[in-house]
């Protein structure tokens, strides 16, 4: 990569349960309009408009007939993604280094209390070999949660801690859903909703909308900005059979890292990184995220928690933002993950900001166990 | 053309029902054709487009539109279509849609069109063409729905 | 700044109303063509698009990622893209970008569809429009192209006769695709007496549900230039997008009339333009537009500059379109003979690009073809694709 994309600025609405006194196509004009303020830019300005949804929890097939205007995208070049939002950086990255683009939104959202979760997650399943058995998102993952256990025989206590951690920092996020904190004891009593899976683990179900704006080093020297830049970022995806995934270790997250990694000139994550967003969609999400993003040894994700690597005062403050466990917008996660790290280095994340952050990861991911998974480093 | 296989297959489907949150805008204008029997649009502060359906902004200026106006109770037909077939989940054949421009809308919007002789469709379509005149006619029974009126030709 | 692109390998599996294939393995099948003519194996892709419109019609959720496995994506790079009827079109564009962004030298394209696993494709096509304010009223494709039908006819007198005329032409060019869904010699008086589906569009004004795969493989430059001896540059492209309200496009304060496409004329001027083309009727030899209705392929031949508006039902009459006409558009039948929604807009693109390569089948190759241009429609006709492709980079 012989030039970088930066971000501008960035827009979000507050993650809330259920914002039934907003249409879809008003909570996301709010995070645009937002997002445009914010890079100080108006939709004049702008070119290219990638945004990224899902039909099926939007409601609406072919979400984006609807959806693409509020995005921005009256009269614009515009295109969509479906994985996670954060897809939408990786595309809307990828138009800016062509050359052909300069100003890019970036726009992702989700309103889950418009739609049953758990029966459009069981369509994704094919319907000869796995929709019948009671599959969903939840389901699904909790194979993931028992193959990590299963493999590592780690307490209890551990991905418990991981979600008081997360709580306790969503207590800090004026953006987040959940924001009272939990107790170790709360978590570890709280209801098994797929074995081994807690309620308290899953992260809850959320609505909200976030927007970014991308641009290539001529507008940015244009515009005589001193942006956030995107360092690096990969990409990757395992296959759809769990049977032949190592559910206890992320072979794609693997992959993504590396590229990632690479791109940005990182070869020791756990020195080099001053913060990091995961998309936690569990408790056991962040461990065998851990170890996908090399930040520890296969299997040494328990350690890491046990010695507070991760806490917000830890080596390596992981999810200062509460992370989903604490806002859930699903098809949304990925971008305010990016938002969130963008906010850290810019030295706006308010009441959640780590000190003297260089270089922030934001990860996404998509599809059943985490199928997919996508890395970005930014750093000023 | 190519024969098509007949091979082993599976049915199934699945019933996925949501609730959609109109908005305060959606709101404002749905309990207007339900209580009041008024068609209100919201107002562009920017460019003046007066918008039906409405909508909480402006696409093209991008600015909210917090003004509203009432529109008139006629129009003129901007496009139409009759339907002779049933298609699933489509209201009983033969029916009409047509958009109309109100009288002080700026964009059109779509509706039933009814009490029409559908029976001759070139014959119906001369009737609905393009220019001509509806009015808006409000159901008896509102629930707060844009199946609270439809147009009849005048 | 960017690097140069070019598709130097195409597969589409036959299309038809049922296929015994499931997706994943409709997706294989065209992949596995596209690779073989680029000479290349799976493993020489570094990363896939996939290319999904709405999956309600077959009824799998997300189905790129159950296809992952069947296209070779597993450990890549691999995103889904989703522009409605546009999808085909974009995720080719997406292909494009991952090359030229100079992150990788060869990108596969590839997706499926069955639009007849579903019982009635415009129950689903039902569910595109607003929930609050539009769904409620029988919308449809069908209905949309019958909108813009009354208004063509509004403005610029077009008759149900002229619109027949299209159907003509694509009907007889699907009897040189071995590809095509339908395919046949019909007459005008055919179209006419086919039954309305919704006043003024006809049974053989309306494209087919089909099922079938298409691929396109995308590589660098340097790879082009090592694997293929006529490879089609992609030199221009472009896509727009415009709001869902068609109401918003007819009378006074619109902006542009729903009879015309002058979004696509927007995007095709960018798209043009960074192919250094600037007369299109003159140095554009062959179109394969995705034009799903009649009325539709009229108001794409003025969008791309091929004559002016109110000009196309006249000039097609007269054969200017044809396969012996001054510039023939879909030789390969295009989207009447075959629509495989989510892949129907990247077949457009495979067909193009087979007039470049000059790979395409006997009758179906257009002579002397330096530029050829696809194009892809999504949403309320609100989303467009353009793609210009030359046996020549500028």
């Amino acid at each position: 990569m012989t030039e970088n994309v930066a971000i501008l600025g960035v827009g979000m609405t507050k993650i809330e349960g259920s914002k039934t006194d907003q249409k879809l196509d008003d909570m996301i004009f709010e995070a645009t309009s937002r997002a445009l303020q914010d890079a100080s830019v108006t939709r004049d300005d702008i070119d290219s408009v990638v945004i990224s949804a899902c039909d099926e929890l939007d409601g609406r097939c072919i979400s984006s007939m609807v959806l693409a205007t509020p995005a921005g995208s009256y009269l614009k070049d515009e295109i969509k993604v479906t994985d996670d939002g954060s897809y939408g950086v990786i595309l809307g990255a990828m138009r800016i280094l062509s050359g052909l683009f300069d100003l890019s939104l970036v726009v992702s959202w989700c309103k889950t209390s418009e739609a049953p979760v758990a029966e459009v997650m069981n369509v994704r399943w094919d319907p000869f070999y796995h929709r019948g058995f009671g599959l969903n998102h939840i389901t699904s993952d909790a194979l993931m949660a028992g193959a990590y256990l299963n493999k590592y025989k780690i307490s209890e206590e551990i991905p418990a801690k991981v979600v008081v951690k997360n709580r306790k920092n969503g207590t800090k996020n004026k953006n987040a859903h959940l924001q009272e904190p939990v107790t170790l004891d709360e978590v570890k009593s709280s209801p098994v909703i797929s074995l081994p899976i807690r309620e308290l683990e899953y992260a809850p179900e959320s609505d909200g909308a976030c927007a970014l704006v991308l641009a290539s080093p001529r507008k940015v020297k244009d515009l005589n900005r001193n942006p956030v830049w995107l360092r690096g970022f990969g990409w990757a995806i395992d296959s759809y059979y769990l049977g032949e995934r190592d559910l206890a270790d992320s072979n794609s997250l693997r992959i993504a890292a590396k590229k990632a990694y690479e791109m940005a000139g990182i070869s020791n994550p756990m020195e080099e990184i001053d913060v990091a967003e995961i998309s936690d969609f569990s408790a056991y999400h962040e461990l065998v995220a851990y170890e996908g993003l090399g930040l520890c040894d296969r299997g040494k994700a328990a350690d890491m928690v046990e010695k507070g690597f991760t806490e917000i005062t830890g080596k390596l403050p992981v999810n200062p933002s509460g992370g989903l466990l604490s806002s859930n917008p699903f098809t949304a996660a990925g971008l305010f993950r990016v938002c969130e790290a963008y906010l850290q280095v810019a030295g706006r994340a308010n009441d959640h900001q780590v000190p003297a952050v260089e270089k922030a990861l934001a990860h996404g991911s998509t599809g059943f166990c985490a199928q997919g998974n996508s890395v970005f480093i930014l750093g000023k | 053309m190519a024969k098509d296989n007949k091979g082993m297959t599976l049915k199934g489907g699945w019933n996925v029902e949501y609730n959609y949150a109109v908005g305060k805008p959606g709101a404002k204008f749905l309990n207007s054709l339900k209580n009041d029997k008024k068609i209100i649009a919201p107002k562009c502060p920017k460019c003046g487009l007066v918008m039906l359906p409405p909508r909480a902004f402006c696409e093209r200026c991008f600015v909210p539109a917090e003004e509203w106006v009432e529109v008139g109770n006629e129009g003129t037909i901007q496009a139409f279509t009759i339907v002779p077939v049933k298609f699933v989940d489509h209201p009983e054949p033969p029916y009409a849609i047509a958009y109309v421009m109100l009288d002080g809308a700026n964009t059109a919007m779509v509706n039933l069109v009814k009490n029409m002789d559908l029976s001759d469709l070139g014959k119906a379509a001369e009737k609905l063409a393009i220019g001509n005149r509806v009015k808006v006619v409000f159901e008896k029974k509102r629930e707060g729905s844009v199946n609270d009126f439809h147009y009849e030709l005048m | 700044m960017k690097e140069r692109a070019a598709i130097i390998g195409v597969g589409q599996t036959p299309y038809k109303s049922h296929h015994d294939y499931t997706i994943p393995e409709l997706s294989q099948q065209a992949a596995m063509e596209a690779l073989d003519m680029a000479g290349m194996s799976m493993d020489d892709i570094e990363a896939v698009v996939y290319s999904m419109a709405p999956s309600e019609f077959l009824g799998v959720n997300e189905p790129d990622k159950w296809c992952v496995d069947a296209v070779g994506g597993r450990n890549k790079p691999f995103m889904r893209i989703h522009t409605g009827g546009a999808t085909g079109g974009s995720a080719a564009q997406a292909g494009f970008f991952h090359v030229a962004s100079g992150l990788f030298e060869s990108v596969l394209v590839v997706g499926a569809d069955k639009v007849r696993e579903c019982t009635d494709s415009q129950q689903v096509l039902n569910t595109i429009w607003d929930p609050v304010y539009e769904r409620q009223f029988g919308l449809d494709t069908i209905a949309m192209a019958a909108f813009q039908a009354v208004r063509r006819m509004y403005k610029y007198g077009t008759t149900e006769e002229q619109m027949a005329r299209v159907a003509v032409r694509l009907l007889q060019n699907g009897l040189n695709n071995p590809k095509a869904h339908l395919k046949g010699k019909i007459t005008i008086d055919d179209v006419m007496n086919s039954g309305y589906y919704e006043w003024p569009i006809k049974k053989f004004d309306t494209c087919p549900s089909s099922a079938g795969g298409a691929a396109v493989v995308i590589v660098s430059e340097e790879k082009a230039k090592k694997l293929c001896n006529r490879p089609a540059w992609i030199n221009g492209c472009s896509e727009i997008a415009n709001t869902v309200f068609m109401g918003d496009q007819m009378g006074g304060a619109a902006e542009m009339d729903y009879a015309d496409w002058d979004e696509l004329a927007i995007a095709a001027k960018e798209a043009y333009g960074q192919a250094g083309i600037t007369n299109p009727k003159k140095e554009i030899q062959v179109a394969d537009v995705y034009a799903p209705f009649t009325v539709t392929d009229l108001a794409i031949c003025e969008a791309l500059g091929f004559c002016d508006k109110g000009e196309s039902e006249k000039l097609n009459e007269e054969g200017f379109f044809d396969m012996d006409g001054e510039i023939p558009i879909s030789p390969s039948g295009g989207s009447l003979c075959t629509n495989a929604i989510a892949v129907t807009a990247l077949a457009r693109v495979c067909d193009a690009a087979l007039q470049v390569l000059g790979k395409a089948p006997g009758k179906m190759q257009v002579k002397n073809v330096s530029n050829a241009v696809a194009t892809g429609i999504g949403g309320s006709f609100q989303f467009h694709t353009i793609m210009v492709l030359g046996s020549d980079y500028n």
